[in-house]
Order: C-alpha cells, then structure tokens, then sequence
C-alpha cells in the first residue's frame, strides 16, 4: 500500500496516496471567519474551492507561520475535496499492510483520535491517519 | 433467465448513466401512458403506443445490463403486454390499462428504490396483471383500432406534393454539423417523412434518400449547399427497391425527431466554467491595462481600452447565451406532476384538480434538477395536509374538488414557483403548539409567517406521518429549505385558515457569473451580489444612533439596522469617522453593511461553497478576482436574516 | 489502430460497450445512436468493426447488415450483433442475414473483448491489455 509521509510539528504522518489528489505549496489562504478554529481558510485549487485544514491546529498544537516548506496536500473523501496543510510533505513510500498495528492506547495526545494505524520504517516511527476523520466537520474534541 | 459469467461489478459502474437515461424513459412512458388514457375506447395512436413500446424494451435492456432483475422483469411484461395490444391480440381495456399503469409506477419506484438503496415494492402483483392483459381473449379483437398504423394516409384535403430528397453526408459537412439527422430535423420542419432509405451511389459513396411530403420547395432549394438535392416523385411512388432482410422487422421510420441536440449537463458546466475562466481572464487584463497606461502613447491606449470594453460585451452576450443554452422549462418539473397529483389523491382519498401555469417559464437545467424533489415535496404536503377531505370541503361550502395551483413566473433577475392549495391553511395553533413542545422557537403574532416557515421547516419538527409517507427519499421542509438556500433563493409562506397556503420559492435565475461590489474590512476582501444590493451609502458615524445593541441610521424615512461586519466576522477593523454602507435587502429587512472600503464593482464568477466545514452565515460562495487571490461572497439575505434574529427578543432564535 | 464502431441507441449501453472493450488497447472508438447515423459515419469514416445492435428506433440492425451486405465496400466489413436477450432474432437468422458474430446483452465484457479481437483478427494483431 502506498502512503504519502508528511511532517507535523516534528512528527512524520502517513496518509494513503490514492485519497491524495496532488500537493501544492501554499501561498495564500483566505480566511473565513466564523468557521471552526482548525479551518485555515480556502484556496483556489485547479478551479475548485477548497477548505484547508490547519493539522498543527487540528492536532492541538500551536500553530507556526506559513514558509516555502509548507505544504497543502489536496485529499479527496466521500466526495468532498480538502486540502490537508501540514510544515512539510517528506516522500512518498510503500508501507507493507504486514507493518502497520493498529493505534493502541501508546498514542497520547489529541492526533491520537485521528489514527487508524502505526507503522514502524527502519528506526522511523509513522502515524497513518484516518482521512475521514481528519476532515470530519461534527467537533470531536476542540482544537 | 441465466445472469452474465462473472465480473458482477461490471455493470455497477454505470449506474449513473443508467439511472439518467431510465429516467428518460420512465418520463415518456408516463406521459404515453397520459396520453393514451385520453384515448381509451377510440383509436389510439400508434405513434405514441410505438414510443411506448420502445422506451419499455429500452429500459428492459439496460436494466439487464446492469443486472437490475426486478426491472428488467417489469419492462420485459409491459413490453410483451404492449407487443399484444399493438398487434391488435389484445384491447386496450380500462382493466388492461391499468395494469400498465400500475406496472409503470412499480417499475418507476423500483428505479428509485435502487437509487435510494431502499426496500423494493412488490413486482409480482403487477406482472400478475400484466400477463392476464397478454394473454389474448380471443381471435383478433378489432374493438380498439390504431390510428395510423397503415401507410400515412394522405390528409384530408389536396394530396401533398411529394418529393424524393436525397442527402450526401461527407466529412466536412459533419464537420459543419449537418449529419442525416439534422436534415431529417429540417425536413420534419417543413412537412411529413414518409420513408428514409440508405443507398450506395454509382461512385460507390452513400446517399440517404428521404421521401418527403411537403409545399414547401423553397426551403429544400436553401439547402442544396447542404448536400441536399430533390427532385419530385410522381404521387403514386412506384415500389423503391429498399434494402430489407426478408423477414426482419422494417418499420414505418419513425418521424418523431424533434429538432433538439441531447447534451449532457457536465459539458454545459464545462462551457460555463469556460466563459468564466475567460471573465477572469479578461478582468487581469483590464487590470494590467491600467498599469500600463502610462507607459503607452495615449492613441494606442484608447484603443486597447476599445478591445476591452469589446471584449468585455461579447464576453457579456457569450455568457448569456450559454445560459440560455442551460434553460429548460419549468413545465419539465410540472410534467410529471399529474401523475404524482393522481397517485396522492388517491392514496389520501382526496379530490384533486391540478392547475399548471407558466410552464414555458425558464430555469437553469441544474436548479431543475435540484427542485423537483421540495416542488413534489411541497405538493405532496398540500394534498396530505392541505386539501380537506371532501366531506369536509362541502360542509364548509368549499366545492369537494380541491385545488393545486403550480405556477412559474419571472421577475426581474429571479425566477418565482408558487406551489398553491385552496385547503384549510396552515393550523397555526396547533403547529405552535407542536413546536412549543419540542422546544423550538414559535412565530410571536399571527403575521408572523416567517418564524412559522422556520419552525415548519425546523429539523425535529417534522411528524411521523410525513416520515412514513416520504417515499424513502428524506425529503422533509427542512430539506426543501435548504435546497433552496443553497441554490442562493428563498422560501416564503402565506396562509390562511379555511383558505389555503401558498408556499413561494425564488431562486435567481443567473447562476454562475453576477456583477458585484468589492468591498474591503480591515485587511480582508468580500464581494456582495449586485441583485441584494440597494444602493452604496455614505454614513456619518456621528448620525448613528444606539438603541440596545442595535445601531440604527435615520434613512429614507425609515431606519436602517447597520451591521458591523467587523464584529459580525471578527475582524479587526479601525473605528472611522465616515464609512460606506452597502444597503441589502428590501423594506424591513433592509440593514445596512458597514465596510471600511468599496473598491469597486466588477464581475465575478461564482463558487459556491458546500462543504460542510465552510458552513458559515453570512458566507454563500466565493470568487477569484483575478490576481489569483479569493474573496468570499456575502450572503446577503443571510447577513439580514443573522441582524434580525440578534434584534429579536426571543431567546434561542437561530437565524 | 483499429477504429470500432459502437451503435446502439442507449448511450448506457454504448459507454458499457466501450468500457468493456477498453481492454483492447489499440482500438478508437466512434458511437452511433442508430442505424443511420451508423451508415453516414461509415460514409465518412474508415471502420474496422462495427458492433451493433439490433432493435434501433429508426433502422432495423439487420436493415443496416443487410444494406452492408449488399454492397462491395462493407461486404467483408466485421459485424457484431450485440441484441437484447428474448429478442425474436435468433443466432442463426442473424448469422444468415450476414453478422459476423452475435453475443446477447447482458454480455460480460471479457466475452465482449474475446469476441472483437477474434473479429479484428485476420487484419490487425491487437495486443490486449491484461483483463
């Protein structure tokens, strides 16, 4: 299974890169008040409007300026485009199913409630996220 | 019947285009099965018996292909049971007809079902009556006759000049878009086709030969740079060799094209997109002509501007006529209405009389497809809840008949759907009642229809009965509601007790592309439809007056509620002396939207936002100003709605 | 390149047809919505194969074989009937009236594929895709 790695404040997630439509850097976002917290705002992106996601937000952690590593990873779920805005995108590897555990309660923090899986790459230890839960609008915990 | 070897997912894939064009087919056998319910017990035409019997054995088809049974068993009886009574085996008896009837609504909800992923009704009591109706009762029976089925007759009258047509299709008049059936279309136009005959020329190319009834020889000589020759035929024809299989089925051609292409939406979303990539393009380029302006001699400067404003015009005509290419008629959701209109009657054990009016009325092809499940909804509700039952119609002196009134009517830049009943009105009491006990917020006078459309169309409000009657599709008045909200319309109710209710949707009729005024708070940009607003005024701060938490103007006799958008979206704004206020709305729903700075008007093309995290009030879409950058779209209406519910006393009014 | 002709007048079925013959990864296709466009797109055209189907609004499928068969042009032209199962044309009067195979709806489209490739055999080696 393919997975593209991202970087959040320090730590390395994973999403599956069939629900990744392209990643764009990102130069400007557009906010729109009013909406939860974690929501950055919207982009432009190849004709559509899109809203982004702030992870450093949605995981609760404080969030840092935008800088040329920033990246916008544009992810599509039940029908619904989002843009997932995360410090740094790293590569894009082959996880075998065989090295992925399920999440466990080792996983302390607010992310935790986002994961569907662990995967262990060499010394590197990767978080694979549960897209769906990720963009899901109902608050889950306040970020 | 034995289902394909494996690979059973194949036909799952295709289940959009299969429910698209089932749909089409469903529509023309119902409105056959209208049509021929008029001419039970005369002749009945066999051009529509004909289209009838297609548009089963086409649905028997696809439904087969994409493994849907149940389908496929109902088309297939219905198909056999017309085959009878086309082949004059069997009449067309009342008994016989509604099993067709019944048999065409079962199969039209076993479409549906399938879509909505809910249970199936019930197949083998319709095809019960479907095979007693093809079993012949007996030789021949000649009681119902088919018009039309022999050769044309000639009308009455002067037997019409005949002549043989003859087209040459080539490569570059496909290109030009004149194909065979284009001409068919053409000759159509000007009289009756009576036959159409491929043939191989003498050089070895292909020719259609059409033989064409008509007076009207002054067109076919317009076309002859069409590839269109004709000369006439002598009135008795003698027999044209034709090219048939012995034994094969060669039918009459049918002449029932009508001149209309058959497009799908996407591509029209495709060219609406298209022309607004060019607004956009066209506005940069207004943009860098005035930055350059003072770097070009003024002669070449004037002309550029010339170009632009051109441009600009056609751009203008461009989109327009791409728009007009999108409208149907409203009569497309009315159609199907006397049969939804029949079936409830009936079920509800009411009379009813539907009235249709304004049919040929535009509307976009999207907001059609959008609105007729809340119209079906809404005249679902009028027949369960509206329209009295008839005892109680004549002891109110009201005649036991009820009727619907479904009307569409433009105005101004909007189009207007009245769905309209002459029931007993909206039980106020008890509705308020209802929604006291649920907690909801009710209406504080009799006039106030408008907090009774938000509590009908609260969600938790909706009964039980409407739940089990709602055809598995969920359609509730808060559906409707927000259908129409997101189209960028509006709902509104009138009532009266005894009277009847009149439910009025207006959605703006140009969708994609709209003038609007670009207006600055504090660091971010917004753009508010030209349509909402009323004029751009310039206020004193010191002439505001604070009455509670409301700041009001003195304006045209009247006050005018001002909105600080700084506070309503939390941005952070300086306090000025003097600022502009965009006026929105109309009468007393007019407020008045502070802003620090108008940057001018502009055309924008629009995106509306729908997902569910960008759900914000006053926020309905967004647009590209053409230096890449994103502004979002006020919604107007919303934005009057948010100072209204904040100006109310009532705790808990959600806007 | 072998260009295939799909005439049916069901773009449902028309898009299943090519979807399934998708496999065959040389093959372009053109659409006809019945019988008389199919004849004026060969008119215009260079086909290599036509699949058809039988029961058209406005010309018979066998209408359209027999005028093909009748004419030195399209004589050798390969034709699969593609016709609904329960259709009173049998196999063999279709074969007879000149088709160069026949296959009932609903088909499977790996039968589709076979059957195509062998139609377009004797001219045009065809690499398939992996099914």
């Amino acid at each position: 299974m393919n997975y593209i790695l991202f970087g959040v404040a320090g730590t390395t997630y994973a999403m599956r890169s069939d629900h990744v439509l392209h990643m764009e850097m990102v130069e400007h976002v557009t906010a729109v008040p009013n909406a939860p917290a974690f929501v950055e705002g919207v982009v432009f992106s190849r004709g559509q409007v899109v809203p982004v996601i702030n992870l450093r937000a949605r995981f609760g952690f404080e969030r840092a300026p935008i800088d040329l590593r920033t990246r916008l990873l544009i992810v599509q779920t039940q029908g619904r485009r989002v843009g997932l805005m995360a410090d740094e995108a790293r590569e894009f590897v082959g996880i075998p199913d065989d090295a992925v555990r399920p999440p466990g309660d080792a996983i302390v923090g607010l992310s935790g409630n986002y994961l569907e899986g662990v995967a262990t790459l060499g010394d590197r230890i990767v978080l694979i996220l549960d897209i769906r839960e990720v963009v899901d609008a109902l608050p889950t915990a306040a970020a | 019947m034995k289902p394909p070897e494996n690979q059973p997912a194949f036909g799952a894939g295709f289940m959009d285009d299969y429910f698209a064009e089932a749909e089409e087919h469903i529509v023309t056998v119902r409105r056959s099965l209208l049509t021929l319910e008029g001419a039970l017990g005369s002749e009945l035409p066999a051009a529509v018996l004909e289209e009838l019997f297609r548009s089963c054995h086409s649905l028997k088809g696809i439904s087969a292909m994409v493994e849907l049974r149940e389908a496929e068993l109902l088309a297939h009886h219905m198909e056999s049971g017309l085959r009878a009574i086309r082949n004059h085996q069997v009449a067309l008896t009342p008994v016989n007809f509604e099993a067709l009837v019944v048999a065409g609504r079962t199969l039209e909800h076993v479409v549906a079902a399938h879509r909505a992923g809910s249970p199936l009704p019930d197949i083998e009591e319709p095809i019960r009556q479907l095979r007693a109706l093809a079993t012949p009762d007996g030789p021949g029976d000649s009681s119902s006759s088919i018009a039309g089925q022999a050769a044309q007759a000639a009308p009455a009258g002067a037997p019409l000049p005949r002549w043989k047509v003859t087209f040459v299709p080539s490569a570059e008049l496909v290109a030009r878009g004149v194909k065979v059936d284009t001409v068919r279309a053409r000759l159509l136009e000007i009289g009756q086709v009576l036959r159409v005959i491929p043939k191989v020329t003498a050089g070895g190319g292909i020719a259609f030969e059409f033989e064409l009834e008509t007076r009207d020889e002054s067109k076919l000589a317009a076309w002859r740079e069409d590839g269109v020759a004709y000369e006439p035929m002598p009135v008795i024809a003698p027999d044209v060799p034709s090219v048939l299989t012995p034994g094969a089925p060669s039918e009459a051609f049918a002449a029932g094209t009508a001149n209309f292409v058959r497009v799908d939406l996407s591509r029209l979303d495709d060219l609406m997109r298209l022309v607004g990539d060019m607004v956009v393009a066209r506005a940069r380029l207004a943009d860098t002509l005035e930055r350059v302006e003072e770097h070009v001699p003024f002669r070449e400067w004037r002309a550029l501007q010339e170009h632009n404003a051109g441009l600009e015009r056609h751009l203008r005509d461009l989109r327009e006529g791409v728009m007009r290419v999108r409208l149907v008629p409203v009569g497309e959701i009315f159609r199907r209405m006397p049969f939804v209109v029949r079936d409830l009657a009936r079920d509800y054990g009411k009379r009813v009389r539907l009235d249709l009016a304004g049919g040929s009325t535009e509307i976009d092809k999207f907001l059609i497809e959008r609105m007729m499940d809340p119209v079906i909804h809404l005249v679902r509700n009028a027949i369960s809840h509206g329209i009295e039952p008839p005892a109680q119609r004549a002891a109110a002196g009201k005649p036991a008949e009820g009727v619907i009134r479904l009307g569409a009517s433009t105005s101004g830049e909007s189009i207007v759907v009245e769905i309209s009943d002459d029931g007993a009105g909206i039980d106020v009491p008890a509705v308020v009642a209802r929604g006291r006990a649920a907690g909801l917020a009710v209406p504080e006078g009799p006039d106030d229809t408008r907090a009774l459309l938000d509590l009908l169309c609260a969600s938790g409000f909706s009964t039980r009965e409407e739940a089990d009657r709602g055809s598995g599709r969920g359609v509730g008045m808060a559906v409707v509601r927000s259908t129409v909200r997101e189209l960028g319309g509006l709902l509104a109710l009138e009532t009266a007790p005894g009277r009847g209710t009149t439910f009025r949707v207006t959605l703006p009729l140009t969708l994609a592309i709209t003038d609007a005024i670009i207006a600055q708070v504090g660091d971010q940009v917004f753009a508010v439809p030209q349509s909402a607003v009323r004029e751009v005024i310039e206020v004193d701060a010191a002439a505001l007056r604070k009455i509670e938490r409301n700041e009001l103007l003195t304006y045209r006799g009247g006050t005018l509620p001002i909105v600080r958008l700084s506070q309503l979206f939390a941005i952070e704004s300086e306090e000025r002396p003097r600022f502009h206020a965009v006026v929105v709305g109309a009468g007393l729903a007019a407020v008045g939207l502070m802003v620090d700075r108008i940057a001018g008007q502009r055309e924008i093309v629009v995106k509306t936002i729908t997902d569910p995290l960008l759900r914000v009030d006053g926020i309905s879409g967004a647009t590209e100003l053409g230096d890449g950058r994103l502004v979002l779209i006020l919604d107007a209406p919303a934005l009057s709605r948010m100072q209204a519910g904040r100006q109310s006393r009532s705790e808990g009014v959600r806007a | 390149m072998p260009i295939i002709l799909v005439v049916d007048d069901s773009p449902t079925i028309r898009r299943m047809v090519r979807t399934a013959l998708a496999g065959l990864s040389d093959a372009t296709f053109l659409e006809a919505g019945s019988g008389l466009e199919a004849i004026e797109t060969l008119a215009v055209k260079s086909v290599q194969a036509l699949v058809l189907d039988l029961n058209m609004p406005d010309m018979h499928g066998l209408d359209v074989l027999g005028f093909l068969r009748s004419h030195d042009q399209y004589r050798e032209l390969p034709v699969l009937i593609l016709t609904t199962r329960g259709d009173e044309v049998s196999r063999t009067a279709a074969l007879k009236a000149g088709a160069s195979a026949y296959m009932t709806k609903p088909f499977s489209p790996s039968a589709l594929v076979s059957a195509v490739r062998d139609l377009l055999q004797p001219s045009t080696p065809l690499r398939a895709a992996q099914p």
